[in-house]
Protein backbone atom coordinates (compact mmCIF):
# COMPACT_ATOMS: atom_id res chain seq x y z
CA UNK A 1 0.00 0.00 0.00
CA UNK A 2 1.67 3.20 -1.46
CA UNK A 3 1.65 6.27 1.53
CA UNK A 4 -1.00 8.18 -0.15
CA UNK A 5 -3.34 5.08 -0.02
CA UNK A 6 -2.07 4.48 3.28
CA UNK A 7 -3.52 7.79 4.60
CA UNK A 8 -7.13 7.47 2.82
CA UNK A 9 -7.14 3.75 4.35
CA UNK A 10 -6.50 5.98 7.70
CA UNK A 11 -9.27 8.59 7.05
CA UNK A 12 -11.61 5.59 6.01
CA UNK A 13 -11.28 3.56 9.43
CA UNK A 14 -10.93 6.90 11.72
CA UNK A 15 -14.48 8.10 9.68
CA UNK A 16 -15.80 4.30 11.08
CA UNK A 17 -14.46 5.14 14.52
CA UNK A 18 -11.02 3.85 15.00
CA UNK A 19 -8.83 5.66 17.32
CA UNK A 20 -6.09 3.51 16.59
CA UNK A 21 -6.38 4.75 13.08
CA UNK A 22 -6.95 8.34 13.90
CA UNK A 23 -3.51 8.12 16.19
CA UNK A 24 -1.92 6.62 13.60
CA UNK A 25 -2.73 9.52 11.03
CA UNK A 26 -1.53 12.22 13.91
CA UNK A 27 1.36 10.84 14.25
CA UNK A 28 2.43 10.52 10.84
CA UNK A 29 1.95 14.44 10.34
CA UNK A 30 2.56 16.03 13.80
CA UNK A 31 6.49 16.05 13.43
CA UNK A 32 6.53 17.91 10.64
CA UNK A 33 3.31 20.38 11.62
CA UNK A 34 4.90 21.27 14.92
CA UNK A 35 8.24 22.12 13.24
CA UNK A 36 6.24 24.35 10.65
CA UNK A 37 4.35 25.62 13.37
CA UNK A 38 7.54 26.03 14.91
CA UNK A 39 9.31 28.05 12.46
CA UNK A 40 6.63 30.18 11.98
CA UNK A 41 5.16 31.45 15.29
CA UNK A 42 9.25 31.36 16.38
CA UNK A 43 8.13 29.13 20.11
CA UNK A 44 6.98 26.21 21.53
CA UNK A 45 3.81 27.02 23.08
CA UNK A 46 2.03 28.29 20.14
CA UNK A 47 3.61 25.99 17.52
CA UNK A 48 1.88 23.63 20.30
CA UNK A 49 -1.67 25.38 19.93
CA UNK A 50 -1.11 25.40 16.41
CA UNK A 51 -0.98 21.53 16.34
CA UNK A 52 -3.53 20.93 18.49
CA UNK A 53 -5.82 23.60 16.29
CA UNK A 54 -5.15 22.04 13.22
CA UNK A 55 -5.97 18.14 14.04
CA UNK A 56 -9.02 20.08 15.93
CA UNK A 57 -9.66 21.14 12.38
CA UNK A 58 -8.94 18.26 10.56
CA UNK A 59 -11.02 15.87 12.58
CA UNK A 60 -14.31 18.39 12.05
CA UNK A 61 -13.82 18.42 8.69
CA UNK A 62 -12.72 14.94 8.11
CA UNK A 63 -15.70 13.76 6.42
CA UNK A 64 -15.38 16.40 3.96
CA UNK A 65 -11.58 15.48 3.08
CA UNK A 66 -12.02 14.01 -0.91
CA UNK A 67 -9.42 12.41 -2.10
CA UNK A 68 -8.85 14.33 -5.39
CA UNK A 69 -6.07 16.16 -3.19
CA UNK A 70 -3.40 15.00 -1.08
CA UNK A 71 -3.67 14.71 2.60
CA UNK A 72 -0.46 16.30 3.49
CA UNK A 73 -1.39 19.80 1.14
CA UNK A 74 -4.85 19.71 2.67
CA UNK A 75 -3.62 19.91 5.54
CA UNK A 76 -0.97 22.12 5.48
CA UNK A 77 -3.76 24.12 3.69
CA UNK A 78 -5.21 24.08 6.67
CA UNK A 79 -2.13 24.74 8.83
CA UNK A 80 -1.84 27.99 7.04
CA UNK A 81 -5.00 29.31 7.51
CA UNK A 82 -4.78 28.05 11.12
CA UNK A 83 -1.14 30.44 11.63
CA UNK A 84 -2.34 33.31 9.72
CA UNK A 85 -5.16 33.14 12.27
CA UNK A 86 -3.02 33.27 15.16
CA UNK A 87 -0.53 35.76 14.34
CA UNK A 88 -3.57 38.32 13.29
CA UNK A 89 -4.52 37.37 17.09
CA UNK A 90 -1.21 38.18 18.23
CA UNK A 91 -1.12 41.27 16.94
CA UNK A 92 -4.38 42.22 17.75
CA UNK A 93 -3.54 41.05 21.73
CA UNK A 94 -0.47 43.33 21.79
CA UNK A 95 1.55 45.51 19.68
CA UNK A 96 4.58 45.07 20.23
CA UNK A 97 6.77 41.38 19.62
CA UNK A 98 6.78 40.48 23.57
CA UNK A 99 4.88 37.26 22.73
CA UNK A 100 8.21 35.53 21.75
CA UNK A 101 10.13 34.53 25.20
CA UNK A 102 12.99 36.57 24.40
CA UNK A 103 16.17 36.08 27.33
CA UNK A 104 18.47 39.12 28.03
CA UNK A 105 20.84 38.17 25.20
CA UNK A 106 17.40 38.35 22.84
CA UNK A 107 17.57 34.70 22.22
CA UNK A 108 14.20 32.57 21.56
CA UNK A 109 13.37 30.38 24.43
CA UNK A 110 11.74 27.38 23.15
CA UNK A 111 9.28 26.09 25.57
CA UNK A 112 10.10 22.75 25.34
CA UNK A 113 11.29 21.31 29.01
CA UNK A 114 12.09 18.17 27.41
CA UNK A 115 14.61 20.38 25.28
CA UNK A 116 15.67 22.19 27.85
CA UNK A 117 16.59 18.81 29.69
CA UNK A 118 18.42 17.12 26.81
CA UNK A 119 22.47 16.70 27.55
CA UNK A 120 24.99 18.77 26.30
CA UNK A 121 25.18 16.80 22.79
CA UNK A 122 21.99 18.96 21.67
CA UNK A 123 23.02 22.10 22.54
CA UNK A 124 24.16 23.17 19.60
CA UNK A 125 21.07 22.18 17.67
CA UNK A 126 19.18 24.14 19.72
CA UNK A 127 21.52 27.17 19.21
CA UNK A 128 21.24 26.47 15.41
CA UNK A 129 17.57 25.99 15.92
CA UNK A 130 17.21 29.38 17.98
CA UNK A 131 19.35 31.31 15.45
CA UNK A 132 17.38 30.19 12.80
CA UNK A 133 13.93 31.32 14.43
CA UNK A 134 15.63 34.70 14.81
CA UNK A 135 16.25 34.97 11.55
CA UNK A 136 13.15 33.90 10.72
CA UNK A 137 11.32 36.22 13.35
CA UNK A 138 12.74 39.16 11.57
CA UNK A 139 10.73 38.29 8.29
CA UNK A 140 6.78 39.24 7.67
CA UNK A 141 4.54 36.03 8.03
CA UNK A 142 3.74 36.45 4.13
CA UNK A 143 7.43 35.96 3.51
CA UNK A 144 8.32 33.51 6.48
CA UNK A 145 5.33 31.27 4.80
CA UNK A 146 7.26 31.23 1.25
CA UNK A 147 10.25 30.02 2.70
CA UNK A 148 8.72 27.64 4.81
CA UNK A 149 6.59 26.65 1.93
CA UNK A 150 9.78 26.96 -0.81
CA UNK A 151 12.89 25.70 1.73
CA UNK A 152 11.36 23.28 4.45
CA UNK A 153 8.45 22.12 2.75
CA UNK A 154 10.10 21.85 -1.40
CA UNK A 155 6.90 23.34 -2.77
CA UNK A 156 7.38 24.74 -6.13
CA UNK A 157 6.38 28.06 -7.12
CA UNK A 158 3.27 27.11 -8.94
CA UNK A 159 2.14 24.84 -5.65
CA UNK A 160 3.16 28.00 -3.66
CA UNK A 161 1.19 30.77 -6.16
CA UNK A 162 -1.97 28.52 -6.38
CA UNK A 163 -1.96 27.91 -2.74
CA UNK A 164 -1.44 31.57 -1.77
CA UNK A 165 -3.67 33.02 -4.30
CA UNK A 166 -0.66 35.03 -5.76
CA UNK A 167 1.00 35.01 -9.01
CA UNK A 168 4.35 32.93 -9.37
CA UNK A 169 6.52 35.84 -10.11
CA UNK A 170 5.14 37.34 -7.30
CA UNK A 171 6.05 34.39 -5.27
CA UNK A 172 9.65 34.26 -7.31
CA UNK A 173 9.73 37.52 -5.74
CA UNK A 174 8.97 37.10 -2.32
CA UNK A 175 11.07 34.74 -1.51
CA UNK A 176 14.13 36.07 -3.20
CA UNK A 177 13.64 39.12 -0.73
CA UNK A 178 12.67 37.13 2.09
CA UNK A 179 16.41 35.48 1.27
CA UNK A 180 18.02 38.81 0.56
CA UNK A 181 16.24 39.84 4.16
CA UNK A 182 17.48 36.80 6.40
CA UNK A 183 20.89 37.34 4.61
CA UNK A 184 21.05 41.07 6.04
CA UNK A 185 19.91 39.74 9.11
CA UNK A 186 22.69 37.11 9.62
CA UNK A 187 25.41 39.64 8.66
CA UNK A 188 23.94 42.20 11.60
CA UNK A 189 24.12 39.52 13.72
CA UNK A 190 27.90 38.28 12.68
CA UNK A 191 28.36 42.27 12.88
CA UNK A 192 27.03 42.09 16.54
CA UNK A 193 28.80 39.20 17.85
CA UNK B 1 25.62 46.16 -4.56
CA UNK B 2 25.94 47.94 -8.10
CA UNK B 3 24.68 46.31 -10.66
CA UNK B 4 21.12 46.85 -11.68
CA UNK B 5 20.54 43.05 -13.02
CA UNK B 6 21.34 41.54 -9.36
CA UNK B 7 17.12 41.64 -8.53
CA UNK B 8 15.88 40.46 -11.64
CA UNK B 9 18.86 37.62 -12.18
CA UNK B 10 18.47 36.24 -8.90
CA UNK B 11 14.69 36.15 -8.55
CA UNK B 12 15.18 33.83 -11.51
CA UNK B 13 17.89 32.27 -10.22
CA UNK B 14 15.74 29.99 -7.69
CA UNK B 15 12.84 29.09 -10.14
CA UNK B 16 11.80 25.60 -10.47
CA UNK B 17 11.69 25.55 -14.15
CA UNK B 18 14.58 27.38 -16.08
CA UNK B 19 14.72 27.57 -19.36
CA UNK B 20 18.44 26.09 -20.51
CA UNK B 21 18.80 29.25 -22.58
CA UNK B 22 17.97 31.61 -19.43
CA UNK B 23 20.70 29.65 -16.97
CA UNK B 24 23.53 29.43 -19.43
CA UNK B 25 22.61 33.31 -19.69
CA UNK B 26 22.56 34.09 -16.12
CA UNK B 27 25.32 31.92 -15.36
CA UNK B 28 27.56 33.64 -18.25
CA UNK B 29 26.15 37.02 -16.59
CA UNK B 30 27.75 35.66 -13.07
CA UNK B 31 31.00 34.58 -13.75
CA UNK B 32 31.44 38.06 -15.43
CA UNK B 33 28.85 40.18 -12.64
CA UNK B 34 31.40 40.05 -9.25
CA UNK B 35 28.63 41.94 -8.16
CA UNK B 36 26.04 39.30 -8.64
CA UNK B 37 28.53 36.19 -7.68
CA UNK B 38 28.99 37.88 -4.46
CA UNK B 39 25.60 38.43 -3.90
CA UNK B 40 24.36 35.36 -4.80
CA UNK B 41 27.29 33.41 -2.68
CA UNK B 42 25.85 35.06 0.26
CA UNK B 43 22.17 34.48 -0.35
CA UNK B 44 23.33 30.83 -0.83
CA UNK B 45 25.33 30.86 2.67
CA UNK B 46 21.71 31.96 3.91
CA UNK B 47 19.89 28.89 2.30
CA UNK B 48 22.38 26.35 4.13
CA UNK B 49 21.88 28.34 7.27
CA UNK B 50 18.07 27.79 7.22
CA UNK B 51 18.89 24.14 6.06
CA UNK B 52 20.77 23.13 9.22
CA UNK B 53 17.17 22.94 11.33
CA UNK B 54 17.48 19.85 12.86
CA UNK B 55 13.89 18.49 13.24
CA UNK B 56 12.39 18.92 17.36
CA UNK B 57 10.10 16.17 18.94
CA UNK B 58 6.89 17.09 19.43
CA UNK B 59 6.49 17.33 23.37
CA UNK B 60 3.54 14.60 24.74
CA UNK B 61 0.42 15.68 24.02
CA UNK B 62 -2.91 13.00 24.01
CA UNK B 63 -3.74 13.35 20.26
CA UNK B 64 -6.95 14.49 20.74
CA UNK B 65 -7.77 10.72 21.64
CA UNK B 66 -10.12 11.99 24.52
CA UNK B 67 -11.82 13.99 21.81
CA UNK B 68 -12.21 11.07 19.34
CA UNK B 69 -13.06 8.49 22.10
CA UNK B 70 -15.70 10.51 23.51
CA UNK B 71 -17.60 11.44 20.01
CA UNK B 72 -17.16 8.18 18.52
CA UNK B 73 -18.47 6.28 21.81
CA UNK B 74 -15.43 4.01 22.21
CA UNK B 75 -15.62 2.46 25.40
CA UNK B 76 -12.78 2.58 27.86
CA UNK B 77 -11.42 -0.75 28.19
CA UNK B 78 -12.19 -2.41 31.41
CA UNK B 79 -9.25 -3.49 33.63
CA UNK B 80 -10.45 -6.80 35.41
CA UNK B 81 -8.02 -8.69 37.09
CA UNK B 82 -7.44 -11.26 34.47
CA UNK B 83 -6.78 -8.58 31.85
CA UNK B 84 -3.44 -8.74 32.75
CA UNK B 85 -3.12 -12.47 32.01
CA UNK B 86 -4.57 -12.56 28.65
CA UNK B 87 -1.35 -13.10 26.97
CA UNK B 88 -1.33 -16.01 28.54
CA UNK B 89 -3.09 -18.67 26.18
CA UNK B 90 -1.17 -17.10 23.23
CA UNK B 91 2.31 -17.74 25.34
CA UNK B 92 1.32 -21.33 26.00
CA UNK B 93 0.34 -21.62 22.73
CA UNK B 94 3.25 -20.38 21.25
CA UNK B 95 5.31 -22.56 24.10
CA UNK B 96 3.86 -25.80 22.73
CA UNK B 97 4.25 -24.67 18.85
CA UNK B 98 7.50 -24.22 19.72
CA UNK B 99 8.63 -27.78 21.11
CA UNK B 100 6.29 -29.44 18.41
CA UNK B 101 8.78 -27.68 15.68
CA UNK B 102 12.19 -28.01 17.42
CA UNK B 103 10.98 -32.03 18.37
CA UNK B 104 12.43 -31.37 21.82
CA UNK B 105 13.12 -34.27 23.87
CA UNK B 106 12.35 -34.49 27.74
CA UNK B 107 14.85 -37.03 29.31
CA UNK B 108 14.65 -37.47 32.65
CA UNK B 109 16.74 -40.68 34.21
CA UNK B 110 19.55 -41.79 36.76
CA UNK B 111 21.24 -39.52 35.18
CA UNK B 112 19.05 -36.28 36.02
CA UNK B 113 17.44 -34.55 33.23
CA UNK B 114 18.30 -33.63 30.03
CA UNK B 115 16.52 -31.49 26.95
CA UNK B 116 17.56 -31.62 23.14
CA UNK B 117 16.32 -30.26 20.29
CA UNK B 118 15.63 -31.93 16.73
CA UNK B 119 15.87 -35.97 18.08
CA UNK B 120 17.32 -37.78 20.49
CA UNK B 121 19.64 -36.86 23.31
CA UNK B 122 22.76 -35.78 22.89
CA UNK B 123 24.05 -38.54 25.83
CA UNK B 124 22.73 -41.28 23.58
CA UNK B 125 25.79 -41.82 20.99
CA UNK B 126 25.71 -45.76 20.11
CA UNK B 127 21.73 -45.31 19.42
CA UNK B 128 21.12 -48.56 17.32
CA UNK B 129 22.86 -50.53 19.97
CA UNK B 130 21.58 -48.59 23.05
CA UNK B 131 17.98 -49.01 21.58
CA UNK B 132 18.21 -52.93 21.52
CA UNK B 133 19.58 -53.05 24.18
CA UNK B 134 17.12 -51.15 26.38
CA UNK B 135 14.16 -53.60 24.31
CA UNK B 136 15.96 -56.42 25.35
CA UNK B 137 15.97 -55.12 28.97
CA UNK B 138 12.56 -53.59 28.31
CA UNK B 139 11.39 -57.48 27.17
CA UNK B 140 13.11 -59.48 30.14
CA UNK B 141 11.53 -57.09 32.58
CA UNK B 142 8.13 -57.80 31.13
CA UNK B 143 8.89 -61.58 31.11
CA UNK B 144 9.63 -61.45 34.71
CA UNK B 145 6.93 -59.18 35.65
CA UNK B 146 4.52 -61.56 33.59
CA UNK B 147 5.75 -64.61 35.42
CA UNK B 148 5.47 -62.28 38.76
CA UNK B 149 1.84 -61.69 37.74
CA UNK B 150 1.48 -65.57 36.71
CA UNK B 151 2.08 -66.60 40.07
CA UNK B 152 0.57 -64.15 42.05
CA UNK B 153 -2.86 -65.25 39.60
CA UNK B 154 -2.09 -68.68 40.83
CA UNK B 155 -1.81 -67.96 45.09
CA UNK B 156 -4.68 -66.04 43.97
CA UNK B 157 -6.66 -68.85 42.36
CA UNK B 158 -5.52 -71.32 45.43
CA UNK B 159 -6.75 -69.22 48.04
CA UNK B 160 -10.14 -68.46 46.22
CA UNK B 161 -10.41 -72.62 46.47
CA UNK B 162 -9.67 -73.02 49.57
CA UNK B 163 -12.43 -69.99 50.98
CA UNK B 164 -14.97 -71.89 48.72
CA UNK B 165 -14.32 -75.79 50.28
CA UNK B 166 -14.30 -73.76 53.78
CA UNK B 167 -17.61 -71.89 52.84
CA UNK B 168 -18.95 -74.79 51.76
CA UNK B 169 -18.01 -76.71 55.03
CA UNK B 170 -19.33 -74.01 57.33
CA UNK B 171 -22.23 -73.82 55.60
CA UNK B 172 -22.78 -77.93 55.39
CA UNK B 173 -21.98 -77.46 59.62
CA UNK B 174 -24.44 -75.16 59.95
CA UNK B 175 -27.16 -76.68 58.23
CA UNK B 176 -26.01 -79.84 60.81
CA UNK B 177 -25.76 -77.45 63.92
CA UNK B 178 -29.91 -76.84 63.17
CA UNK B 179 -30.62 -79.88 62.13
CA UNK B 180 -28.95 -80.86 65.68
CA UNK B 181 -30.03 -78.19 67.35
CA UNK B 182 -34.29 -78.98 66.31
CA UNK B 183 -34.13 -82.43 67.23
CA UNK B 184 -32.75 -81.68 70.66
CA UNK B 185 -35.55 -79.50 71.18
CA UNK B 186 -37.80 -82.23 70.15
CA UNK B 187 -36.29 -84.16 72.19
CA UNK B 188 -36.52 -82.21 74.83
CA UNK B 189 -39.96 -81.41 74.30
CA UNK B 190 -41.20 -85.00 74.29
CA UNK B 191 -38.95 -85.09 77.24
CA UNK B 192 -41.20 -82.72 78.63
CA UNK B 193 -44.09 -84.21 77.50
CA UNK B 194 -43.20 -87.47 78.83
CA UNK B 195 -42.61 -86.14 82.02
CA UNK B 196 -45.74 -84.40 82.19
CA UNK B 197 -47.34 -87.08 81.57
CA UNK B 198 -45.80 -89.00 84.40
CA UNK B 199 -46.75 -86.30 86.59
CA UNK B 200 -50.54 -86.57 85.90
CA UNK B 201 -50.76 -90.33 85.71
CA UNK B 202 -48.50 -90.20 89.23
CA UNK B 203 -51.10 -87.23 90.65
CA UNK B 204 -54.07 -89.13 89.29
CA UNK B 205 -52.76 -92.33 90.94
CA UNK B 206 -52.15 -89.93 94.33
CA UNK B 207 -55.65 -88.71 93.71
CA UNK B 208 -56.96 -92.45 93.18
CA UNK B 209 -55.03 -93.27 96.28
CA UNK B 210 -56.45 -90.82 98.02
CA UNK B 211 -60.04 -91.89 97.25
CA UNK B 212 -59.07 -95.68 98.27
CA UNK B 213 -57.75 -94.24 101.66
CA UNK B 214 -60.66 -92.35 101.93
CA UNK B 215 -62.87 -95.10 101.21
CA UNK B 216 -60.82 -97.21 103.60
CA UNK B 217 -61.12 -94.64 106.39
CA UNK B 218 -64.87 -94.00 105.81
CA UNK B 219 -64.92 -98.11 105.92
CA UNK B 220 -63.04 -98.38 109.13
CA UNK B 221 -65.09 -95.36 110.75
CA UNK B 222 -67.99 -97.50 109.40
CA UNK B 223 -66.81 -100.44 110.93
CA UNK B 224 -65.68 -98.67 114.47
CA UNK B 225 -69.33 -96.89 114.77
CA UNK B 226 -70.91 -99.86 113.96
CA UNK B 227 -69.01 -101.69 116.86
CA UNK B 228 -69.58 -98.65 119.11
CA UNK B 229 -73.01 -98.93 118.65
CA UNK B 230 -73.15 -102.35 119.54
Amino acid sequence: MSFLNEDEALIAAALNGSAYAWEKLVKRYEGRLYNYGLRLTGNASDAMDLLQEVFLGVYRNLHRFRGDAKFSSWLFRIAHNKAVDMNRRKRLMSTKSDSIDQDENGQIQLVDEDLRNRPEAKLLTKQQNNQILNMLESLPLQQRLIVELKFYQSQTFEEIAQGQGISTNTAKTRYYSALKKLKSESEKKHVLS
Amino acid sequence: MSCPKTQHLLTEYFADDLAAVLKDEIQSHLSACQDCSDELESVLNTQAHLSSWQDQKVPHWDRGLSLFRDEHGVPKIARSFFSGWQWLPTASSFAMLCVLLLNVNFISDDKGMSISFGGQASSSTNTVAEIEARLEAFEKDQDQQMQIFLARMDDRQDSNNLRLIQAVTDRSEKATAVSMETLYRFMEEQRQVDMLNVQLSYEQLMDSDYDTNQSLQQLASYVSFQGETR
